[in-house]
């Protein structure tokens, strides 16, 4: 967790997993250990194929589901916590003891002699169980405060940021007698005051979602969908919020005129335009784009990612964007992130990683991106990925290392050496 | 390329949508052509009628939908004009359909298996009615025409020639159809002892007793001499071992135990031996048992009565018969061509009559009437293909007369509706009011188009007709043809698709499509499907039938590219195996690149580029597909995407000129003022722009166009002549 204080990290995800239940036992492992930093300004592409847990990521990021274990940090701050990595520990810890106490009670079995020493030896176990379980205990009731108060004490801090602002400007009015300044200025203070209280550290991070026409209400206006944020966030001011959707709909490439319609009185890109507006509204530090060009024709597309590049480039936005259209990823992204089964299976650099894949699924995934070229494409060939017989985990278990500077490959010590060896080819 | 069969020919369709703000121009005049055995990929934005075109070709237009006029010929029929009845047996059995979002194109309360199989079953007692009707149609045609070739004082020998080959036909297809009977049982049973094993390796409790009685009466039916061949006892001993089985286990629901399954693998080890006897050519054995009645044929090994029979066939029959038929074909042909002759002679007549004088409905009727007996006359009935353009000539005559008489209709209606309006529009007027509405103008619609259509699909057939009577004809070949097709139409007859074979096929269908364990996917509903099975589960449906054209609608712009590159990789192996003509419906050029033969660039209804796909990827000369190119990113794009700005335009009020003018910055002034014709660029290349006419200003592909071209010239090492 060296990193996560490191003021260039926005957001930082430490060993996330989720899982959901599938009837009583089973559970399905939808993201299973991923780690990623995300730095400020940068777009952070995630790819993969459907069913391998980019999607339930992003949305564990901006806490649409409870995260089973690890923990998310946005701006340093702890966002989003699992207790299933601490209660598996004290688990653990329990069943190391009674192994232990069963092993000892045998002893004493076969030589009765030995009681005493033995039970001085349990206790030293117990205590030490106790101890373990104790820590992790404390380690769940953080986690579990942070998960629930992050956004109360990111607000409690904004009050206070408001208060110390307030207060001279409050005491100057006050000394000067001026009864109408005065109550211009609690009146603001108020205000300010009212938005801290509401305001939520989750908020600043949007997402953009995949489906623009099951994403918008049908019975909402562009107006209100728009400025639903806005109104939550508590702003009451009308024409503040009137401006405010305007001036927002100019930068998404829309129209005033817009404001007053239906969203089923929209074409697939601007609906997408609308989505992206939504977001960009509360203006956020990060957008989760969640395969937002998928659904859209090419040519609009095209002007999809433009927009986007562009408010990237005005806002200073950092991106987590989720696609599969891996040409769209590669002109759009800083940085990949390769997922397969809710393994994060290679991360780096986008034109690293195109120039020198390591993971076999990445090859795979990279030989099946399909080129406006004829004669390349009858050449080409896909390569087709079996992990069972590409791996051989069964006696060093891989994690994610790094090969070269910033190229990360999940993969065990030998598979480690090879990929060096290859590099330096 | 020319030279090619082409299977299905669309000619100057127009389609619009009726709406409540006017009529929607979705299709706007375009021809396109397919070849047997390619790839045509149609590109474009959404609602540039990529859709509406494949959806009219089906026959499954929305309500609202008017066809302006145009064809589509497939097999000798109009598509567009034939009843529903008609389009019925066509669809899905020829022309079969993957579409865009396989959800909605699945039943949800309806069994994989059963939307699997539905269509086999049905196409299948159709396909065996009509064998048989064609096999005796055109025997009869054939024997006429023998019979006018050498002579009418032989016609009884070669009517008991024809009947003997109708005879031994007759004794093949019994053959067969016991045969098939069996290896229909014996894959029924095959799958049911699967399906028996497979609950047993899920560790499910069976009713074994009851399963085992249903084997052995299965066993039981399989009793064809030439499907068990010397292995009948086995099978004997086999039920006699199953029966003794069945007596051992309990009665009710049991956990199955091995030896009752080694018992089953032993069977289906039984069958596989069965299976993999060569299968004997009942054509020739049909008339070595007709021969000899009483010589017991059963037992001689298959290889060597093959080569015997086909010599006797040979020697005793057909050779001599196929001089016959060779015979019969070059009359019918020689008979036919004099007879296109004529009506080419008259075809001018028949066309002025229209084209000159007025004529009431009565007269053009009967010049019709009389038309057609020649032109039924001139075309030749023992054509194994049917060609579509004499074929459907009658019928595209009597839809535009028909329209003509309508439309004057219309515009008399009109004109009294525009009279009568127009006297309340003045009166009101002459009040000194002002009224709140305008009259609505008149919609005249110009007879002389019908007249004209008529005269252009005149023309096509002259042109056809001259094709035909030039070409030279290997009339043995084509004697071997008929033959074949005869045998063709004679096995056909008797294949018979049960439930149970159904199901053996579909979940044969499944494993080719890619879908793992197809025995329980088989009796699962569409929503246990993610979406790459589910898509690959409607390929499968379109493919049950064995269609001749397949028609994809963007069948992978949901799935991501691991299962994009399966599918598609699919679809090739599929096409290569089976012969299929495909029509591939996309936005994506990636694609397109990888699929299609030949390339349309479709936009505001029409098709604006047209050429293979080389052409159109190394040489692109339309500048909306210059566009399309440049707002795809590749893996070495790098700078800013050039969007197409605006949104395609609204086809209620089509623009007038270039459709893409607008939205085109290489616009020219006369792209706004006049419809650009297709440009011709090579033989295969087409594009229909200003900027191809020999006065307008050079103009260069876009910089980011010319970049990637190159780049991917140098991939190849500069061995390209795109």
């Amino acid at each position: 967790m060296a990193n996560v204080n490191d003021k260039d990290v926005l957001l930082s995800v430490r060993h996330l997993c989720q899982y959901f239940k599938m009837g009583r036992r089973r559970e399905l492992k939808a993201v299973d250990d991923v780690s990623f930093d995300i730095h400020r300004g940068e777009v952070f592409g995630l790819v993969g194929e459907s069913g391998c847990g980019k999607t339930t990521t992003g949305r564990s990021i901006i806490k649409l589901y409870d995260i089973t274990s690890g923990d998310v940090f946005f701006k340093g701050q702890r966002i989003g916590a699992g207790i299933r990595s601490y209660t598996s520990a004290i688990k653990e810890a329990k069943n190391a003891y009674k192994a232990k106490a069963k092993e000892l009670n045998e002893l004493v079995k076969q030589d009765p002699n030995k009681a005493s020493e033995v039970q001085a030896s349990l206790e030293e176990e117990k205590a030490k169980l106790e101890a373990i379980i104790v820590e992790n205990k404390k380690k769940i009731e953080e986690a579990k405060f942070d998960q629930i108060h992050c956004d109360h004490e990111f607000s409690k801090r904004l009050q206070a940021e408001v208060e110390e602002k307030y207060a001279p400007l409050l005491a100057d009015a006050l000394a000067k007698e001026d009864n109408d300044l005065y109550n211009k200025v609690k009146k603001d203070y108020k205000n300010e005051l009212r938005i801290a209280k509401n305001s939520k550290l989750v908020t600043q991070i949007q997402m953009i979602f995949q489906d623009p026409i099951a994403s918008l209400n049908p019975r909402m206006t562009v107006q209100e969908i728009i400025a639903e944020g806005l109104i939550i966030k508590g702003i009451k001011d009308k024409e503040y919020i009137q401006e405010q959707v305007y001036n927002i709909l100019e930068t998404v490439g829309l129209v005033k005129e817009h404001a007053t319609r239906y969203p089923h009185e929209f074409s697939g890109g601007q609906r997408q335009r609308i989505g992206i507006a939504r977001s960009v509204i509360m203006n956020p530090d990060m957008i989760i784009a969640d395969e937002p060009v998928s659904a859209l024709d090419v040519s609009i597309q095209a002007q999809v990612v433009n927009l986007l590049n562009e408010l990237r480039n005005k806002m200073g936005l950092t991106v987590l964007f989720i696609a599969h259209d891996l040409s769209v990823v590669k002109y759009f992204s800083d940085r990949i992130g390769v997922m397969y089964y809710g393994k994060m299976v290679e991360l780096a650099s986008s034109d690293e990683l195109f120039a020198h894949p390591c993971h076999p699924y990445t090859r795979s995934l990279l030989s099946a991106i399909p080129l406006p070229d004829p004669e390349y494409e009858k050449k080409r060939v896909r390569m087709v990925y079996n992990p069972i017989a590409e791996h051989d985990y069964s006696v060093n278990k891989p994690t994610l290392r790094e090969i070269a500077k910033d190229h990360f490959v999940y993969c065990n010590d030998e598979e480690e050496k090879r990929y060096k060896n290859e590099f330096l080819k | 390329m020319n030279n090619m069969e082409k299977i299905l020919e669309v000619k100057k369709l127009k389609i619009s949508f009726r709406t409540n703000n006017g009529t929607v121009k979705a299709v706007r005049d375009i021809s396109f052509d397919l070849h047997k055995g390619e790839t045509l990929a149609i590109v474009g934005e959404s609602g540039s009628g990529k859709s509406v075109t494949s959806k009219a070709i089906l026959g499954i237009l929305a309500g609202n939908s008017i066809i302006d006029g145009g064809e589509i010929l497939f097999d000798g029929k109009d598509l567009l004009k034939i009843s529903e009845e008609e389009m019925y047996k066509i669809r899905g059995d020829k022309i079969a359909m993957i579409f865009q979002d396989p959800l909605s194109s699945l039943n949800p309360i309806v069994k994989i298996g059963k939307q699997m199989t539905e269509g086999m079953i049905l196409k299948n007692k159709d396909n065996r009615k009509n064998a048989r009707k064609d096999f005796n149609t055109k025997l009869a045609i054939l024997s006429e025409n023998i019979i006018e070739a050498i002579g009418e004082d032989k016609r009884e020998e070669v009517e008991s020639i024809c009947k003997k080959f109708d005879d031994f036909n007759i004794q093949a297809i019994k053959f067969e159809e016991s045969f098939n009977y069996s290896e229909t049982q014996a894959v029924e049973l095959v799958g049911q002892i699967k399906d028996f094993t497979f609950r047993v390796s899920r560790k499910q409790t069976i009713d074994a007793k009851a399963a085992l009685k249903q084997f052995s009466a299965k066993l039981k039916k399989i009793v064809d001499p030439f499907f068990t061949r010397n292995h009948l006892s086995d099978i004997e001993t086999m039920i006699s071992k199953l029966e003794k089985e069945r007596a051992s286990l309990p009665r009710g629901e049991i956990k199955v135990e091995s030896h009752t399954t080694d018992l089953l693998n032993e069977i289906i080890a039984l069958i596989e031996r069965l299976e993999s006897h060569t299968k004997p050519n009942f054509f020739r054995i049909g008339f070595y048992a007709l021969e000899h009645p009483n010589e017991d044929i059963f037992n001689r090994p298959i290889g060597e009565f093959n080569e015997l029979t086909l010599n006797y066939l040979n020697e005793n029959f057909m050779n001599s018969f196929l001089d016959n038929v060779e015979k019969g074909l070059k009359n019918a042909y020689e008979k036919t061509n004099e007879e296109k002759v004529n009506v080419l002679n008259s075809l001018k007549k028949f066309t002025d009559f229209f084209k000159e004088n007025a004529f009431t409905f009565k007269e053009a009727n009967e010049r019709i009437d009389q038309f057609e007996e020649l032109l039924n006359k001139s075309i030749n009935r023992l054509e194994t293909t049917k060609d579509s353009i004499s074929y459907t000539f009658i019928l595209t005559v009597r839809a535009n007369v028909k329209d003509y008489f309508a439309n004057i209709k219309e515009n008399i209606k009109d004109q009294r509706r525009f009279d009568k309006e127009t006297r309340k529009y003045n009166k009101i007027i002459e009040k000194g009011k002002t009224p709140d509405y305008k009259v609505v103008p008149l919609k005249y619609t110009d007879p002389k188009n019908q007249i004209e259509n008529i005269e252009s699909t005149a023309k096509r057939l002259e042109a056809r007709y001259n094709e035909l009577l030039s070409r030279k004809l290997d009339y043995s070949k084509l004697a071997v043809e008929l033959i074949d097709y005869f045998k063709g139409a004679a096995s056909s007859a008797v294949y018979k698709i049960t439930q149970g074979l159904a199901k053996e096929k579909a979940i044969k269908l499944m494993e080719e499509v890619g879908i793992p364990e197809p025995r329980i996917r088989y009796s699962q509903y569409p929503f246990e499907f993610s979406g790459g099975m589910r898509q690959r589960i409607v390929i499968a449906i379109a493919l049950s039938a064995n269609p001749d054209i397949l028609i994809c609608d963007e069948p992978t712009t949901a799935l991501d590219v691991t299962i994009q590159s399966q599918i598609l990789e699919l679809i090739n192996d599929l096409k290569k195996q089976r012969n299929l003509s495909v029509i591939f419906i996309t936005h994506d050029l990636g694609v397109v690149a990888n699929m299609a033969d030949r390339v349309a660039v479709m936009y505001a209804g029409k098709i604006v580029e047209f050429g293979t796909s080389n052409e159109i990827f190394y040489s692109p000369a339309h500048p909306y597909t210059w566009a399309l190119l440049s707002s795809m990113p590749d893996l070495e794009t790098k700078e800013k995407l050039e969007a197409i700005p605006g949104t395609p335009p609204n086809m209620i009020y089509p623009p007038v000129g270039d459709a893409f003018a607008v939205r085109n910055k290489y616009a020219l002034k006369i792209d706004f003022e006049e419809e650009p014709p297709l440009f011709k660029i090579t033989d295969t290349h087409y594009a229909a722009t200003w900027l191809l006419h020999k006065d307008a200003p050079k103009v260069e592909i876009p910089k980011s166009i010319r970049d990637r071209i190159e780049r991917m010239k140098k991939h190849q090492g500069g061995n390209l002549n795109g």
